[in-house]
């Protein structure tokens, strides 16, 4: 996962549509050919051989320089600029989206300037007349809008909560399925908590020791930010992997198939991705679905994590999601009649 | 000649054999059946539930106005008239701006330093605002910051004409100064820039590709435990087919999933009002390729499966690295070339571009070409690769048959020699 990370977009491709063919004209595409974030892989002066290549996937910005531009522009007629952009791929088209506005604007400014040097106005008062008012963005816990400290926190996480829940099911359905389920219980004495719990350590063990290496992958190697405690956020990641394991018994309990629950449980994981609200955010989510992103352990993980890795706010505001994670043993309690009896029974289909 | 046809005509009839026993495996397999229909048909709606809203509206964030004059609240009436943002605290203090952010009840602070004012009274001042997003998800940093830019820029004009006008500088040639080339920005394809028009398609693709793949790696899974083999001809116990019972497979596999596929890509979007300016037969056109393509692999997968469920757990999680590494979600130029020639051989890659090319930004089958011949290629790749397991596993376990059947001494020219393998691959050609 980590290795296809490389932060924040450059170098997304356009096109420019150069209608001019000037100087001034030229200057702009050099200009926007060397900034960090767009690459003009096309210059072109037909429209519809750019839209061609948007179509086809090859750019995701079209950057319009009209006929008479450089004309206009010292006759001070204000000549027209357009640029379109693809919605169909949010992260390229945006960044290429945010260039060209820049670069729009950027423009105005040099011509701004010239003609106040032209009038003898020193430069440092050329900058405030330029730009009489500033935005200084602060993007918190991650200055420098790194893409991959925001999916990979979430997501690696969440692969390594998958897994653990599907082997939950696997090893306790394979019990069931090649009817060895008896001779579990009796090694455990008869005793449904003793065998689950004996059942479930070896693997618990293992989970947690890829926990903490996760952990340190990604806190520690690769250095992503945590403002509040390590203990913390890493003991959140241990109880979440547990809350899907947990999840996994309820699984195995409901459909006591090993294929059901396999399938069942795959589909309910991979939806927490998208519902833990790491993308798109839950609070634009239906009501409904809102609520019913509580169910997943992943949600909740996530609101650990920002709230100790990106916030540093204290441990009360992590709590109850944490005291959620727990709440996951519930329904655990719940099947466990059902699932004990499936064990000594063997009642249930094969397939 | 009639004894030729014949004999076609009999294999053609084990091939639809294979295709009704197919069938019939997957109509009796639950665990398939809740991955092949639940997993299809319910998923999207989830899917579009999630993405109901498309656009984050009304981001809450905190205001701390230490000017407090008539400029910062002319600034905070207009970016509060936007859609994206919702001011719903105003603070005294960053301190309590900074406690609200961490309780998670604003995603974003604005900040008005006690100068501001004096600094835009000013004829030579630059006036500063000081912004901070939660970077929890980059949705409320863009929107946050896009919208308080577009206000920024606005306000900035205004001040600037202003400015000019006291020196005495026209109208309209302050204008050309502070703006001296407008531009009109033009978002094509999908122009409210919402999220599920965006992520709902490749979503779609997705859940065809991993749903097809699981469910085959599934059944494959269970002929593996029954202790049968995939390349006989079902309740035949000798000899073996390749093209047989590859073709009759894939055929019952391309009967569900064409029509599931054409249910998702061709009506979905129309029905849940998500982009679809493309031709819907340009649609069906690329499903052919892509449905084949995803068959063919998973039976490839399929045939190293030892078991049912096993394997199965991590190709789960494949999902997610198909998804990125396809250039969806992030742009395929970021990714490494080694994770991009990766993905060139898996039929999701073309699929998704194609059918975002195809069904959101309008383009023909003729503009969709690469990815259309693409997955012919894979479709093709994958065939015979399929075919070259299952004749080699099947010639290896007949001669282990015939010598086994000589040690015992049975006649060993009595095992069934009906395999089809001289017959060339049929390559399917667009």
């Amino acid at each position: 996962m980590t290795l296809m990370e490389k932060g924040a977009a450059e170098k997304m491709p356009v096109a420019v549509v150069d209608l001019d063919q000037t100087s001034i004209s030229r200057r702009v595409c050099h200009e926007m050919q060397a900034t960090s974030s767009t690459d003009i892989i096309l210059i072109t002066n037909s429209f519809q051989e750019a839209r061609e290549a948007m179509q086809q996937g090859h750019i995701y910005g079209i950057f319009v320089i009209p006929e008479g531009f450089y004309a206009d522009l010292v006759a001070f007629k204000r000549p027209r600029l357009d640029f379109y952009i693809t919605n169909a791929y949010t992260v390229g088209g945006n960044t290429a989206y945010k260039q060209m506005l820049t670069m729009a604007n950027l423009a105005s400014g040099a011509f701004q300037r010239e003609v106040l040097r032209k009038k003898g106005m020193p430069d440092d008062v050329i900058m405030n007349r330029i730009q009489p008012l500033a935005i200084d963005a602060h993007m918190l816990a991650n200055p420098w809008g790194n893409y991959s400290i925001y999916l990979v926190s979430t997501v690696l996480p969440g692969i390594l909560g998958l897994i653990a829940m599907m082997l939950t099911i696997f090893s306790i359905g394979f019990e069931l399925k090649s009817r060895t389920s008896r001779e579990w219980l009796r090694a455990a004495g008869g005793n449904y908590t003793i065998a689950m719990i004996g059942k479930l350590i070896p693997y618990t063990v293992i989970y947690q020791v890829l926990g903490i290496v996760c952990h340190l992958m990604l806190y520690n190697i690769a250095g992503f930010p945590v403002y509040g405690s390590h203990t913390r956020l890493l003991l959140g990641l241990l109880i979440f992997i547990m809350a899907m394991e947990i999840m996994g018994i309820v699984m195995i309990g409901c459909l006591p198939t090993l294929r059901d629950a396999l399938s069942v449980g795959a589909l309910y994981a991979m939806l927490g991705f998208s519902l833990s609200g790491f993308t798109y955010p839950n609070m634009s989510m239906l009501p409904v679905v809102q609520a019913l992103s509580n169910l997943e352990p992943l949600r909740h993980y996530y609101l650990i994590y920002v709230n100790e890795a990106l916030m540093g706010a204290p441990p009360i505001n992590s709590l109850p999601h944490s005291m959620a994670l727990a709440a996951f043993i519930i329904p655990a309690l719940c099947v466990a009649p059902r699932l004990h009896r499936a064990l000594i029974y063997q009642n249930y289909p094969l397939k | 000649m009639s004894r030729y046809l014949y004999h076609h005509w009999l294999q053609f009839k084990e091939s639809g054999f294979v295709f009704i026993h197919e069938l019939q495996k997957i109509f009796h397999d639950s665990g398939v059946m809740v991955i092949f229909f639940l997993g299809t048909l319910a998923y999207p709606f989830l899917y579009k539930a999630m993405y109901w809203n498309e656009q984050i509206t009304n981001i809450p964030v905190a205001v701390v106005d230490l000017s407090q004059s008539p400029d910062s609240r002319a600034f905070l009436h207009r970016w509060n008239a936007s859609p994206d943002v919702k001011m719903a605290y105003s603070c005294n203090s960053m301190a309590e701006a900074e406690q609200l952010l961490r309780d998670q009840k604003v995603h974003g602070i604005i900040y008005f330093p006690r100068d501001y004012a004096a600094q835009l009274a000013d004829p030579l001042g630059q006036a500063h605002i000081s912004l901070y997003c939660d970077m929890s998800s980059f949705l409320y940093m863009k929107g946050i910051y896009l919208s308080c830019n577009q206000v920024m820029l606005e306000s900035m004009r205004n001040i600037q004409i202003d400015r000019y006008e006291y020196m005495g500088y026209g109208k309209e040639f302050s204008w050309a100064l502070v703006q001296d080339a407008p531009y009109t920005e033009t978002a094509l394809f999908t122009p409210t820039g919402g999220y599920g028009s965006f992520l709902i398609p490749a979503v779609l693709v997705m859940i065809l590709h991993q749903t097809l793949f699981f469910g085959i790696c599934m059944l494959a899974g269970t002929v593996r435990e029954e202790r049968t083999e995939l390349y006989r001809i079902p309740g035949r116990k000798r000899g073996y087919s390749a093209l047989r019972t590859i073709l009759g497979r894939g055929a019952a596999y391309f009967l569900i999933y064409y029509a599931l596929a054409a249910i998702l890509l061709g009506l979905l979007p129309r029905l849940f009002n998500l982009p679809h300016i493309g031709a819907i037969e340009d649609v069906l056109r690329l499903n052919v390729p892509f449905i084949l393509s995803v068959i063919f692999m998973s039976i490839c997968v399929g045939f190293c499966i030892r078991n049912r469920e096993s394997g199965l757990v991590l190709l789960i999680s494949t999902s997610l690295v198909f998804l990125f590494i396809a250039g969806i979600s992030w742009p395929k130029e970021m990714i490494p070339a080694g994770w991009r020639y990766i993905s060139y051989l898996i039929p999701y890659t073309w699929a998704a571009n194609g059918f975002i090319h195809i069904n959101s930004m309008g383009a023909s089958l003729f503009a969709t070409r690469t990815e259309y011949l693409a997955l012919w290629g894979l479709t093709a790749g994958y065939f015979t690769l399929a075919t070259v397991m299952f004749l080699i596993a099947g010639y290896r376990r007949d001669r282990k048959e015939s010598r086994l059947a000589s040690l015992s001494g049975a006649d060993p020219l009595s095992v069934s020699s009906d395999s089809s393998a001289t017959q060339e691959p049929e390559t399917p050609i667009q």
